[in-house]
């Protein structure tokens, strides 16, 4: 109960600091917001009446105030660019995100965990060199680089999947799974190499533990022993380091829904930051970060569920 | 010196040196206007003998522009990563070193810089400061720097605690001494690694940020900004696209390559 309490403090304290840092970078940076909408060439006037709207003449005090303030009770005003209340915006760009986050997760992690085990299990083997040297080729290549390669084959050439565009998935949940796929296997494929990297690392340190070398005296089948036993104390790190992978991947986005004009978080947050729609630059940059933060705290709770071990401490 | 004979670091560190030979000679013999020279009548062909990757939508010659490119992209992941190490270096060493409340309160605000995606933080620090090549740089380098100080930390304090350390101390050495004399030099061999690995991402990240226009603007030519600019050909010229990809592949793949070697030698128990 006291570590729930001290986690929870941990994150409202974090929270705060994730605000303090996203509206320091988007304020202090030099350049005037104002000047950046208008133009260089804008008559002053039309300046001073931005500056006033916006409410930039105010002190970065009184405006990180009003901004935080208005976050509390849910108001996060209104986007520049697009004319809407920020808030709506951003419920449903985080659920189209959601979608393609979860999705290339899931295609990660259902191909890293076997090519990682397999690795492991045939260490210093042909088994162990493919695995690793196609790992190590998709840590290198770019997630927009699989992208374009992605269209360029399974829409432009097969015509299989949509090679841009966002279905909502309460309206039509097959088209939003088909035109979220690609984007999500862009994604997915980086994460996959990197995943499949550590899975072989975790399982070659356990296969070499003790009681691995007790099951198998026991007589246990050699998938058993790997599966059981190998696998099961390895969820703990891989579970972690996927976690960690979410800020990669919220970074990712930026890139991939661009390229597949899949209007989520990613492309909106491009969007705001193209068009120096302050207001949208700086809710999004905070959702994004704070969404990374809470996974983060979330798989910690669940290593908790996964590892006794850890809840005895 | 002989566990970096694997086949891994030989190739890796053969293909380094040839990509980072080509970076800073390929500007010194290839005249400039190979790669900007443009002919209207030779657009978009695919590669042959005369154009070795092709052209792209304006007749150039993708081999030197990919070349020419090299250097941009190197130059700039380079500068990047020595200023996240310029400033992470001495945060991670004093955080480390120093411990209780400075490390307390430096680590809290490193992790909560580590909430934001780099690319993201690397992004809005470009998108803010105006998008050129200098902006490109410092945006990434403060966008890697609290990984890199996160990790030195660490090192740091566990190097603090080792007998030696406790020594020095015992025999009156100050604190600018020990961190001089006895954490930096054994922090090092960590740095070396992290700069290795954080220069392949920063390669990433630079061809990232210019394919979204908020890295290198032309005329000037990198990698990303060259697979930017084949988005709107990828049907008829996809050569355009997967010329400038490939050197950003392979420049990665060797740094990581590498990188791993470098880790099993200097960083033992890492691997």
């Amino acid at each position: 109960m006291t570590y729930l309490l001290n986690r929870l403090f941990s994150i409202v304290l974090t929270l705060w600091l994730i605000s303090v840092i996203t509206f320091a970078v988007t304020s202090i940076l030099p350049g005037d917001v104002a000047m950046m909408i208008l133009g260089t060439q804008s008559n002053p006037t039309a300046l001073a009446g931005l500056r006033e709207q916006l409410g930039l003449n105010d002190s970065l005090v009184a405006q990180y105030g009003r901004w935080i303030g208005g976050m509390v009770v849910g108001d996060f005003g209104h986007s520049l660019v697009f004319k809407e209340p920020i808030a709506d915006l951003m419920a449903q760009k985080m659920k189209a995100s959601a979608l393609i986050v979860v999705m290339s997760m899931a295609i990660a992690l259902v191909c890293a965990v076997p090519l990682g085990v397999w690795a492991a299990v045939h260490r210093k083997k042909w088994q162990d060199t493919v695995s690793s040297s196609a790992a190590l080729l998709g840590i290198s290549l770019p997630d927009f680089f699989w992208g374009i390669v992605l269209i360029l084959l399974f829409a432009r050439t097969l015509g299989w999947f949509p090679s841009s565009g966002f279905v909502d998935p309460s309206v039509d949940f097959i088209g939003a799974a088909r035109h979220a796929f690609l984007p999500a296997l862009a994604l997915g494929l980086g994460l996959m190499a990197h995943l499949t990297r550590v899975t072989r690392s975790t399982m070659t340190g356990i296969l070499n533990q003790e009681f691995i070398r007790v099951a198998r005296a026991k007589g246990l089948s050699e998938g058993s022993v790997v599966w059981s036993y190998g696998l099961r104390n390895a969820v703990g790190p891989i579970m972690t380091v996927a976690g960690l992978q979410i800020g990669y991947l919220f970074g990712s986005i930026i890139v991939v829904e661009t390229l597949f004009n899949y209007t989520g978080m990613g492309w909106i947050t491009y969007q705001a930051l193209l068009n120096r729609d302050v207001p949208l630059i700086q809710t999004s940059v905070f959702f994004i970060a704070a969404v990374v933060m809470l996974t983060n705290f979330v798989v910690d709770l669940l290593y908790l569920l996964v590892d006794p071990r850890i809840r005895m401490q | 010196m002989k566990r970096f004979l694997t086949p891994q670091g030989v190739i890796g560190f053969t293909l380094i040196v040839l990509i980072v030979g080509i970076g800073i000679f390929a500007p010194l013999v290839i005249p400039a206007d190979m790669a900007t020279k443009m002919k209207m009548t030779m657009r978009l062909k695919p590669p042959s003998i005369g154009y070795p990757f092709g052209t792209d939508q304006l007749g150039r010659d993708i081999f030197f522009r990919v070349l020419l490119g090299a250097h941009t992209s190197l130059g700039i992941a380079g500068a990047a990563v020595a200023i996240s190490v310029l400033i992470g270096l001495p945060l991670g060493i004093i955080s480390g070193y120093a411990r209780g409340a400075v490390d307390n309160v430096l680590m809290r605000i490193v992790d909560t810089l580590l909430s934001f995606p780099a690319l993201l933080l690397a992004l809005t620090i470009s998108a803010m400061l105006g998008p050129s090549i200098p902006n490109t740089i410092i945006a990434i380098g403060i966008a890697f720097t609290p990984f890199l100080a996160r990790i030195i930390r660490g090192e740091a304090l566990r190097v603090s605690a080792m007998p030696y350390v406790e020594a020095a101390r015992a025999a009156g050495t100050n604190d600018a001494a020990m961190i001089w004399r006895h954490i930096l030099p054994n922090v090092l061999p960590l740095v070396i690694v992290q700069a290795t690995i954080s220069l392949a991402f920063a390669i990433l990240a630079e061809a990232g940020l210019s394919f979204l226009g908020l890295g290198t603007q032309p005329p000037n030519s990198s990698w990303g900004l060259m697979i930017q600019a084949s988005r709107d050909y990828l049907d008829v010229a996809p050569w355009t696209a997967l010329a400038p990809g490939a050197a950003v592949a392979l420049t990665v793949l060797a740094l990581n390559m590498f990188g791993d070697v470098l880790r099993d030698v200097l960083d033992p128990r890492a691997s």
